[in-house]
């Protein structure tokens, strides 16, 4: 049962109040919203109710939740009427079911009074006289309002003022990943009047996020981060457009949204995200402001490849590949770390948009907040990338090789010719021997500098615990032009 | 032998036990000198991984390592 929900069929009051019942409940408050006959001294004669359904949907889940958590109520829900209804009909049903009737009041009048308040429902007003018009919501009624929002304390900095903030009002800055680091990022940005800020994020709010990513509520647990973010932030700043993307960021898309910004961040938490943000930038000619974390330290680099700077590839010239290295989940992370990381970011976007003196370019930023230690690495441009990066094939060259991966017995692989390598480390193997002979031991990182000294005619297929770590090592051999490269599906978890 | 100040970062760091430490090397690169913290700290992640910078500029693994040099070898992290 849904606790919102729409419908076009008349509501039956004593059947929603049924459907509530609670043996922990001693009060119930039900409210009825129905239709009258007359609005600002003219007589009506029927409604019409139009709802923009999917986001009100969402959003009414979440007041009615609100509701039964803040005044500590059991059981809630609110049905609404769409379509044409006669006077006397009921429009909109509350009920709230609690352990006393003051939790069972509070709660019934906040639903109502949100519903009415945030929901994008309109109500077109059939008049006795024959005339009809539609009444706004209160919330596009407020939309609407030309809100204030007051820059006063940025606009008296001498490099800014009403031409700078005037800038900074006509940019697009697309933000990619609203995490840790996009959080910090968005919400610098918004603050700063950014005109346009695209969210592109296709993950949704997990519980273990909420510690470092305060644009999220318990409440917005399950919710697409991209739409949460952005309603969180149009609240907070009213000014601004806000434009979430809820995809994720693809060799098939990146170029193209890339280029709808002046300037594009990597708030990202992988390597395949990094890179094809990267290559994104330095093909459309856009700045990129790239970050990364990992557990009490950070990295920052401002890719200007459109004035001739230096790009990841620069130092990276393959792409590392995810399963090769640690992230926040494995190796864990503390809030202020990317808060840090992502206020830096959303400083130099504003450097570069403003135009202000001190902008990062052919260097790299290490900080440790635990020791507050940063370091300033010289990052050159490569010397073979003359006018344009040499390095990028296309930013297809991330898309997944096909046959990578092969989900065999391994006695049976080896019958077919495959060599096997076993590349956990000495005390995994110990642990767990490899349930057949005849195979060769290479930890991974010695097979990934050693690799060139294999026999380049024979087929190797690599073994781990759980598959991550081989198809990764695969796929950075393979990336590295050695071909002859397998990984073990699921490892040897799957061989049972 | 040449005397070089180390620092780590992310992986290595926990790998090393340590941010920061001064060797005595023999080594004369900074892949020699790799190998050799390797083999002494335990280090997961292969050469090629990884990037160095001398004296705070990305370099090559087989610059030639000189008395008093700073030395970082640089993990990629991809935490956002």
């Amino acid at each position: 049962m849904n606790t919102f929900e729409f419908t076009h069929e008349p509501l039956e009051p004593a059947a929603l109040s049924a459907a509530l019942a609670d043996p922990a409940a001693g009060g119930f408050a039900a409210f009825e919203g129905r239709v009258r006959n007359q609005n600002d001294g003219r007589d009506v004669s029927r409604l019409e109710y139009e709802a923009f359904e999917e986001l009100a949907q969402v959003e009414g889940e979440h007041i009615v939740a609100e509701a039964l958590r803040r005044h500590g109520a059991l059981r809630g829900r609110c049905v609404h009427r769409l379509g044409a209804l006669a006077i006397g009909e009921v429009a909109v049903w509350v009920g709230v079911a609690a352990a006393h009737r003051a939790e069972a009041f509070a709660a019934c009048r906040q639903i109502i009074d949100e519903i009415k308040h945030r929901l994008p429902i309109w109500k077109k007003e059939h008049f006795a006289d024959g005339d009809s018009g539609w009444v706004n919501c209160t919330h596009c009624a407020e939309a609407a309002r030309v809100p204030d929002f007051d820059y006063s304390r940025q606009l008296v900095l001498p490099e800014i003022g009403t031409t700078g903030q005037q800038r900074l009002a006509q940019s697009t800055v697309i933000v990619i990943g609203a995490g840790g680091l996009g959080c910090a990022v968005l919400s610098g940005l918004a603050g700063a009047g950014i005109g346009t800020i695209v969210i592109v994020d296709d993950d949704v709010v997990d519980p273990a996020n909420l510690h470092r990513q305060p644009l999220y509520t318990p409440d917005d647990v399950g919710r697409q981060k991209a739409g949460a973010a952005a309603a969180r932030l149009a609240a907070y700043n009213p000014t601004i457009r806000l434009r979430p993307m809820p995809v994720r960021l693809t060799a098939a898309n990146a170029k193209e949204i890339v280029a709808l910004g002046n300037v594009v961040v990597d708030c990202s938490d992988n390597f395949a995200t990094k890179f094809l943000v990267n290559d994104a930038a330095v093909l459309t000619g856009r700045p990129a402001v790239l970050a990364s974390v990992y557990q009490y330290e950070g990295q920052l680099q401002v890719v200007r490849a459109d004035a001739r700077g230096s790009c990841l590839r620069c130092q990276w010239p393959e792409a590392t590949r995810d399963g090769l290295v640690g992230n926040c989940a494995e190796s864990g992370v503390l809030g202020p770390v990317p808060a840090v990381l992502g206020s830096l970011q959303a400083m130099e976007v504003l450097k570069l948009l403003l135009d202000l003196p001190g902008q990062m370019r052919d260097e790299i930023l290490l900080v440790d907040l635990l020791d507050l230690g940063q370091r300033r690495l010289n990052a050159p441009r490569a010397r073979e990338c003359n006018d344009r990066c040499a390095r990028i094939r296309s930013v297809d060259a991330a898309a997944p090789t096909p046959e990578l991966e092969i989900a065999l017995p391994l006695a049976e692989a080896a019958a077919q010719g495959y060599r096997i390598i076993d590349i956990r480390n000495p005390e995994e193997c110990a642990q767990t021997p490899l349930p057949l002979g005849g195979h060769q031991s290479i930890p991974l990182p010695r097979l990934l500098d050693a690799a060139s000294t294999l026999d380049p005619r024979l087929r190797y297929l690599l073994v781990c615990a759980h598959g991550i770590r081989s198809r990764a090592a695969a796929e950075q051999l393979r990336a590295g032009g050695r071909g002859n490269f397998w990984s073990l599906r699921g490892g040897l978890a799957r061989q049972g | 032998m040449a005397r070089v100040h180390l620092r780590y970062y992310a992986l290595l760091r926990e790998q090393a036990g340590r941010q920061t430490e001064t060797v005595e090397t023999a080594a004369q690169t900074p892949e020699a000198l790799y190998a050799e913290l390797a083999a002494r700290h335990g280090f997961r992640l292969a050469q090629s991984q990884l990037k160095v910078a001398v004296n705070a500029s990305f370099t090559d693994w087989t610059c030639p390592l000189a008395d008093g040099d700073e030395v970082v070898f640089i993990p990629p992290v991809a935490g956002g």
